[in-house]
């Protein structure tokens, strides 16, 4: 039974950090898109737009982050 | 020459080849999506993915030299080969990890030969499982490790083959129908247009991760070779000549495009938007991040096939062909034992010849029948120029057929 809790721990851990990230950037990325779409030129419109993809972008640098941290064999926490 | 130094060599060069084998195998992986939504032409995907691959392979700077710990015991817990299998120049060891080799080559060929995208490091481990209970006996084998974690044969690739595609399927449909609800009513050539740049960010993440994570298990079955031979002394570190070796292996195998695996991956499971792709390739790049920060060791090629598979299954109007998911899961399933019984077999052959002589033997053998393979693959040949050609209009990747 030990190892079905490890499983499980496992597959808890990975879904819900892994469905935040793996479904909500395109999400919020969609959300970019479809403010754009109907901004029709108006500033304020855009600047959301922007501030949207820019946070996108600084979430993807992070992801960039994790993975030459853990190629350098820096461990966060644990 | 010494025979011991000769094994050396061909585990040297075998190692280099799986390295190879692996790059044109995963490619697909990280590029399959942008293809098949045009995100990026064919030529340009393979580039860019080979050339995160590169930098990805010398990002690795704490190359595991424990990899073979995973699912056998050839080694200590500090990565130094086991006193008992160094004898004779390490023969015993070379043996096994040629052996090893020649089964996930081998296993690797097979699939790409069929189209089907099975897991790199499932058919090493299967390889090296399999001539280690022929070399060793049943009791060198690490089924299940300590209980501490998920380790072992089960924890390490029954376990996340099993769950890790399940994940990726959920994460994706999800996405994938986020989106879609998200951008209702947008002009669909204007939301792609943006969704195509998303793809791109994507399939960019997991190109880097699959070279930090896939380059450095040859660069620590290469390391152990030669600390078992004599030739190099530390477990902390590695040469850089092997570094620099696996790096160009693994990015010049994806240069060359397992183009067989792409198709299958990007036009034969679903008919992939750009929409369905952005959400397939988060969904991979997420998933295999947050594993391997977390420490469960998933399969890239199992978590990029859930989510297409999941973007299939989130998009209401899309087809899926469960046909062909199913010789994945087939390919999946056998990865392991046959890939053990090629090792097994090979390490037997190698055995009974004994040392340099075995060893050039299996060799020679591996190298004729990848040879018979590629020659059958060639009959119908699949490149960039006819990747995204309609799914069962000709040619089509044999064995994967609808």
């Amino acid at each position: 039974m030990e190892l079905f809790g490890l499983v499980l721990r496992s597959f808890l851990e990975v879904l819900l950090v892994g469905a935040l990230l793996g479904a909500g950037l395109p999400a919020l990325f969609a959300l970019g898109v479809r403010v754009v779409a109907i901004s029709e030129g108006r500033r304020s419109y855009r600047i959301l737009a922007y501030s949207i993809f820019a946070l996108v972008v600084v979430i993807v640098l992070l992801g960039i982050a994790v993975i030459v941290a853990d190629g350098l064999g820096v461990t966060l926490g644990e | 020459m010494t025979s011991g130094f000769l094994l050396l060599l061909l585990v040297i060069v075998t190692a280099l080849a799986f390295d190879f084998t692996n790059g044109f195998h995963d490619t697909a992986n990280a590029m399959a999506a942008s293809i098949a939504t045009k995100a990026l032409r064919p030529r340009t995907a393979v580039m860019l993915c080979a050339s995160l691959n590169l930098i990805g392979a010398f990002l690795s700077v704490n190359v595991a030299l424990t990899v073979t710990n995973a699912v056998i015991r050839i080694q200590n817990p500090d990565g130094s080969p086991r006193p008992e299998l160094v004898s004779d120049g390490g023969t015993p060891l070379l043996t096994i990890l040629l052996a090893g080799l020649v089964g996930g080559i081998l296993w690797n060929i097979f699939t790409w030969m069929k189209g089907l995208p099975s897991s790199s490091s499932h058919a090493l481990f299967g390889g090296l499982v399999g001539a280690t209970i022929a070399g060793i006996g049943m009791t060198g084998v690490n089924w299940v490790g300590d209980g501490t974690k998920l380790d072992g044969v089960v924890g390490k690739v029954v376990v996340p083959s099993l769950i890790s595609p399940v994940i990726a399927i959920l994460v994706a449909s999800l996405g994938t129908s986020l989106v879609l609800r998200i951008t209702k009513g947008v002009a669909r050539g204007f939301a792609d247009a943006g969704f195509r740049w998303g793809q791109i960010g994507g399939a960019s993440l997991i190109s880097l991760s699959h070279g930090t994570n896939d380059a450095q298990k040859t660069m620590g079955v290469i390391t152990l070779a030669l600390i078992a031979s004599g030739h190099w002394q530390t477990t902390d570190a590695i040469p850089t000549w092997v570094k620099i070796a696996c790096a160009v292996a693994i990015a010049s195998g994806t240069y060359i495009g397992g183009w067989r695996i792409i198709r299958t991956l990007g036009k034969g499971l679903v008919d992939i938007s750009p929409a369905q792709g952005v959400a397939a390739d988060t969904s991979s790049a997420a998933v295999i991040l947050v594993s391997s920060h977390f420490g469960f060791a998933l399969s890239t090629t199992h978590v990029a096939t859930g989510s297409i598979l999941g973007s299939g299954i989130g998009h209401p109007s899309a087809v899926v062909r469960w046909g062909v998911a199913g010789n994945m899961a087939v390919a999946w399933l056998t990865t392991l034992p046959a890939a053990a019984v090629t090792g097994a077999v090979t390490w037997y052959v190698a055995n009974i010849l004994g040392g340099g002589v075995g060893g050039l033997v299996i060799f020679a053998i591996m190298v004729a029948v990848a040879g018979l393979m590629y020659a059958r693959a060639q009959q119908r040949p699949i490149g960039s120029h006819n990747v995204n050609e309609e799914w069962g209009a000709k040619p089509q990747p044999t064995g994967a057929r609808v």
